[in-house]
C-alpha cells in the first residue's frame, strides 16, 4: 500500500446561520480516491473552494471523512489511538510563518515536536541538527525568529516538522507569503526533502512554476479530482486550467500563445531550454 | 495635486538598543493617475513607506505633501487623510466582521459622518466596482469565497472615494483566476476614475502586467524607479536583494543567449511572443493581441 491512500472520501460540513439553524450541508470533498507511492513528490493546484485545502488536512488528521477512509502508511486515520502516529508520519506545513514558530531561538523551536514525544535530549540535539542542515538554516540556529526573513522562517516551519521524522510531508501553500527569494529558497529546501531524504512530498499551491518537477499533478475542483497527470500532460491543457481558474508556468503560455500565432510547436512547454530547442528547431527548418 | 516625499527618514524605535532605519532619504513623486507598484524583499521598507501616505506612521524627518499640503503639518486634518487615501492591508478579508456584506462596506462611509442615503449609494456603487454580484450583497462575509472577501474588503476602502487607493498584496493566497480579476478590476478603476493605484508586490509577472511604473525598495531606500522594462533589466541587481524579473524575461535571455535575435527587455507575454515572431521572421497572424509596450 503506498503511503497515503484514499478511498472514496467524503467530507462534508453543516453551514449553519448565527442561531444556529442549520442552513444547508456543503460538500467540501467528493467521493475522492487516490494512492501516493512512498518518495512521490505530488502537487494539488485547485481554485480558492475547490477543496484542496480540506482534502489536505485528511492527510493528517485534522480532518476525518464523513465517508470513506483515509490511511497513512497503512494506519486508519479515522483510528484515534493512532493519532499522533499518524501527525509524525505526516507533518503538515501551512501558509503563514508566523503563526508557526513559537521558539525564542530557532533551534528551540526546531526542538519543540521531538521533546515534546520524549525523544532523549542527545536525540532531539541530532535531529534539530540535521534538519535545519536539510533545509540550510543551520548557520542561523542562534538567531531569534523574528529576525529572519519570510523565507528563512518558512523553511524553520519545514525543519520542525522534519525533526518529527515524519516519512510524509504536506505543504499547504508555503510560498504564497513569500517574495521572490524566499519563494525559491522554500522550493530548493522541498525538493531537497524529496530528492535527497526520500522523504514523500505533497505540495499545495497556486504558483504553476513550483510544481513542474512534481512527479504528479492533481487538480481539484468543486471537491473532486478534476484533472491528473504528470505536469507535461497538466499543462498541455491551458484552456482547461483556464476554465477551472487556473494557469500556467509563463513559459509554457509564451509557447501557447505563439502556437496560437502559427508557429508549431509542441504542446506543454516546461522549462525555457525546451523552448528554446523548439525555437531554434524552427529556425533551422526555415532557411 | 500629487503626492511629494521630500527627504523622508523613518526610525523605529529611536534611542533605544533596537533602533533601526525602516526609511533612509526617500525622496518621491507620485503624479495623480498614475498605477505604481512597489516591490522589495520582505522587511525592505515597502510597507513603512505607504503607512506614511495615509498618516499612520509619521516620518521621523523630511516631508510628506499631499495635494501639496505638508501632512506632517500640526494643523492638517489626518483624519481626512485617511479618507482621501485608502489603504488596503494585507488579508484585509480578516477584518470584515458586520453581519453582511452591504453593512461592513457601510461602516467607513457611516463613520465619515455620511448620511444614511449617500452612504448606502457609495457601499452599493464600490460594490459594483469590484465585481460582486448583488445576490452576495446580504450573504454573512464569511460565507464568501476567498476571493469574494477579498473584495468585499476592497469595497469598503473604496466606499470612503479615496484619491489614492493604496494595497499591500492584495493578491496573496488567490487562486490565478482571481488574481486576474482583482488586479483587472483594479487597473479598471484607475482608466475610469483616473484614481492613483499603489500596488505593493511580491509578484514581478503581476506588477510587469499592470503598472505603469515600478518603484524598487531596498534597506529603506529607493534602488530603481522607473518603467518595467527599465526596471527589470537590472534583473541581476534585483536578485541580488531577494527580487527578479518576470519569468518571461528569463525565457527571452534564454532564447537570445541561444542565437534568436529577441529584444530580451520585453516583460510580459504579449510583448514576448512579439518579439519572438519577429526574430522568427514571421509577419503575426490576425490573432496578435495588441499590445502597447511602455517604451
Amino acid at each position: 500500500m503506498g503511503i497515503v491512500k484514499a478511498s472514496d472520501v467524503v467530507y462534508e460540513y453543516i453551514r449553519r446561520d448565527e442561531e444556529g439553524n442549520v442552513e444547508g450541508i456543503t460538500t467540501a470533498v467528493d467521493k475522492v480516491s487516490f494512492e501516493i507511492a512512498p518518495g512521490e513528490f505530488v502537487a494539488i493546484l485547485g481554485h480558492n473552494g475547490s477543496g484542496k485545502s480540506t482534502l489536505a488536512k485528511h492527510i493528517n488528521a485534522i480532518l476525518n471523512p464523513t465517508e470513506g477512509t483515509v490511511w497513512v502508511d497503512g494506519m486508519d486515520t479515522g483510528d484515534e489511538d493512532r493519532l499522533w502516529d499518524i501527525r509524525q508520519t505526516a507533518g503538515m506545513v501551512f501558509q503563514n510563518p508566523d503563526n508557526q514558530i513559537i521558539g525564542q531561538v530557532v533551534e528551540e523551536d526546531v526542538g519543540f515536536g521531538p521533546e515534546n514525544i520524549g525523544i532523549p535530549t542527545k536525540q532531539i540535539w541530532e535531529r534539530v541538527e540535521e534538519s535545519l542542515r536539510a533545509v540550510g538554516m543551520y548557520e542561523y540556529r542562534k538567531h531569534s525568529p523574528n529576525r529572519l526573513s519570510g523565507g528563512q522562517k518558512q523553511r524553520v516551519s519545514i525543519a520542525g516538522v522534519l525533526a518529527m521524522h515524519p516519512k510524509c510531508i504536506v505543504l499547504d501553500e508555503p510560498t504564497a507569503m513569500l517574495d521572490p527569494s524566499g519563494r525559491r529558497e522554500v522550493i530548493r529546501a522541498v525538493r531537497g526533502l524529496n530528492q535527497v531524504e526520500g522523504v514523500t512530498v505533497i505540495l499545495i499551491t497556486h504558483y504553476m512554476e513550483e510544481i513542474i518537477h512534481a512527479d504528479r499533478v492533481f487538480v481539484m475542483d468543486q471537491g473532486k479530482i478534476a484533472m491528473e497527470g504528470t505536469p507535461r500532460e497538466i499543462f498541455s491543457q491551458v484552456e482547461r486550467l483556464k476554465e477551472l481558474r487556473l494557469d500556467v508556468p509563463q513559459v509554457t503560455l509564451l509557447a501557447y500563445e505563439l502556437k496560437k500565432r502559427g508557429v508549431s510547436l509542441p504542446d506543454g512547454i516546461l522549462t525555457p531550454q525546451e523552448l528554446a530547442d523548439a525555437l531554434t528547431g524552427q529556425k533551422r527548418g526555415q532557411s | 495635486m500629487s503626492i511629494i516625499l521630500d527627504h523622508v527618514n523613518y526610525t523605529y524605535g529611536e534611542g533605544t538598543p533596537l533602533e533601526t532605519a525602516a526609511l533612509k532619504d526617500v525622496c518621491l513623486q507620485i503624479p495623480d493617475g498614475q498605477f505604481v507598484g512597489i516591490i522589495g524583499h520582505t522587511g525592505s521598507g515597502k510597507s513603512t513607506l505607504v503607512q506614511h501616505l495615509n498618516g499612520l506612521l509619521k516620518a521621523t524627518s523630511g516631508h510628506i505633501y499631499f495635494n501639496g499640503e505638508d501632512i506632517s503639518d500640526k494643523e492638517y486634518d489626518r483624519k481626512k487623510l485617511r479618507s482621501r487615501v485608502g489603504l488596503v492591508f494585507q488579508y484585509p478579508e480578516h477584518q470584515l466582521f458586520e453581519t453582511d456584506v452591504f453593512t461592513d462596506v457601510c461602516f467607513g462611509p457611516k463613520n465619515l459622518g455620511l448620511d444614511r442615503r449617500e452612504t448606502e449609494l457609495r457601499a452599493y456603487d464600490a460594490l459594483r466596482k469590484v465585481g460582486l454580484p448583488d445576490s452576495l450583497f446580504y450573504q454573512s462575509p464569511f460565507d464568501l469565497s476567498g476571493g469574494q472577501k477579498r473584495r468585499a474588503a476592497i469595497a469598503g476602502v473604496l466606499a470612503m472615494k479615496p484619491e489614492v487607493l493604496i494595497l499591500d498584496e492584495p493578491t496573496a493566497g488567490l487562486d490565478p483566476r482571481g488574481r486576474d480579476e482583482i488586479l483587472g478590476q483594479i487597473k479598471e478603476l484607475q482608466t475610469t476614475t483616473g484614481m492613483t493605484i499603489l500596488l505593493v508586490s511580491h509578484s514581478m509577472e503581476d506588477v510587469a502586467e499592470y503598472v505603469d511604473r515600478i518603484i524598487v525598495m531596498n534597506q529603506g531606500s529607493v534602488m530603481y524607479d522607473g518603467v518595467p522594462r527599465e526596471v527589470f533589466a537590472h534583473y541581476r541587481e534585483l536578485e541580488s536583494v531577494g527580487l527578479a524579473a518576470p519569468q518571461v524575461t528569463y525565457i527571452l535571455h534564454e532564447l537570445r543567449d541561444r542565437g534568436l535575435d529577441v529584444d530580451a527587455a520585453a516583460t510580459t507575454i504579449g510583448e514576448a511572443a512579439d518579439t519572438v515572431m519577429r526574430a522568427l521572421g514571421r509577419s503575426s497572424g490576425p490573432g496578435e493581441r495588441q499590445i502597447r509596450t511602455n517604451a
